[in-house]
């Protein structure tokens, strides 16, 4: 367990709840569309303080994790507000406890800009998706436009220190990582984004290849 | 033709329903960029004078905007959303404070304070409209691979 991350985010959960007003109303629709697409077994990574369960339809079988005990502590209450049914472990993403082929989706939000090591965090994922399984993500990323790019590249030391990296390529990572990617859509510029991948049907023989 | 109106009014009142939610937030946008750009451009004016070094000044306009852009972004973030806020806040702080240092090292214009926060205003304005526009511009799918 990565125990400066989890202090890091163990702090930030006490001030977590109070930027959900406006993002809930602004981003929240867009979640919920992408959310639509869940099925079977269900991985939540870095359910935070569980304000995203809601934006899930109801009625299914999640599993969500946290590295942080005090963000799984916050999220317990909203887990049981869900009509369906969510259970919460503490896990470090990228030493996850399941066995390969646990589960048919992994979603996440905004996550892959605070995991340390974001591509051994998406090998983890791959890992315990089943061969055709998929990855529905909203996360923040670097901006390819110039001027955008370096006010991001400029203010990471800064969020890093209380929260995420801002100039994090996850579109990328998430291919490195073995996926193939099936669809991304631009929600604010091109910073937050949905990022949909898969694992190929094929992918059994070719874990070993990856790096 | 009843469909069509059926439609037609459906449209509409689907139109209006997003309107009224989008439209808090747009004013709201629209006036943190202006006091991002109020408050850059007084805080350059204070710091910035007349015949002062322009590479110097620009340098010191940027950190003045980067700072007041921070400090305002965490206390907007929670009313207007974390990344409309901090993004339009910080082109504004950083790249605007630039400008304004190397007008106000220049005294090319904007003699008076209330000019100087006016041009301010109208940087905020149009950044924070500019970047709606871009906005609208790359929102959407960029790769579908389908199934």
């Amino acid at each position: 367990m990565d125990i400066k991350t989890q202090r890091k985010w163990d702090a930030a959960s006490r001030t977590f709840d109070l930027f959900t007003f406006a993002d809930d109303r602004r981003l929240g629709p867009h979640k919920r569309r992408l959310f639509t697409k869940v099925k079977g077994a269900i991985l939540v990574v870095a359910a935070g303080t569980g304000n995203d369960f809601k934006f899930f339809p109801p009625g299914q079988e999640i599993v969500a994790i946290d590295i942080s005990p005090e963000m799984l502590q916050r999220a317990a209450k909203k887990a049981r507000l869900y009509p369906g049914n969510i259970e919460l472990r503490q896990m470090d993403v990228s030493e996850l406890e399941f066995s390969d082929h646990s589960f048919d989706t992994v979603a996440t939000v905004c996550t892959f800009c605070s995991v340390p090591r974001p591509i051994v965090g998406l090998r983890e994922l791959y890992r315990v998706l089943k061969p055709g399984g998929q990855i529905l993500m909203f996360e923040h990323v670097r901006s390819n436009i110039g001027p955008f790019g370096i006010l991001l590249d400029l203010m990471t030391p800064l969020s890093r220190l209380v929260g995420p990296d801002l100039n994090r390529n996850t579109v990328a990572n998430v291919q490195k990582a073995g996926f193939r990617l099936r669809r991304e859509e631009n929600v604010y510029l091109d910073i937050i984004k949905i990022i949909e991948a898969v694992k190929p049907s094929s992918a059994t023989k070719a874990d070993s290849e990856l790096p | 033709m009843a469909l069509e109106t059926g439609h037609f009014l459906r449209t509409a009142i689907l139109f209006t329903k997003r309107w009224e939610e989008s439209m808090p937030f747009t004013l709201g946008d629209l006036l943190a960029g202006m006091l991002v750009g109020v408050l850059t451009a007084l805080g350059v004016r204070v710091a910035v004078w007349p015949g002062m070094d322009m590479v110097l000044a620009m340098l010191l306009g940027s950190a003045i905007g980067m700072v007041i852009h921070f400090v305002l972004g965490l206390i907007l973030a929670p009313l207007l959303g974390m990344f409309e806020t901090m993004i339009p806040a910080s082109m504004i702080g950083m790249y605007g404070g630039m400008f304004f240092g190397m007008r106000d090292s220049m005294a090319a214009g904007s003699r008076t304070t209330r000019a100087a926060a006016l041009v301010g205003v109208v940087l905020g304005l149009v950044v924070v409209l500019a970047l709606k526009l871009y906005d609208r511009i790359l929102r959407g799918t960029v790769v579908d691979a389908g199934n």
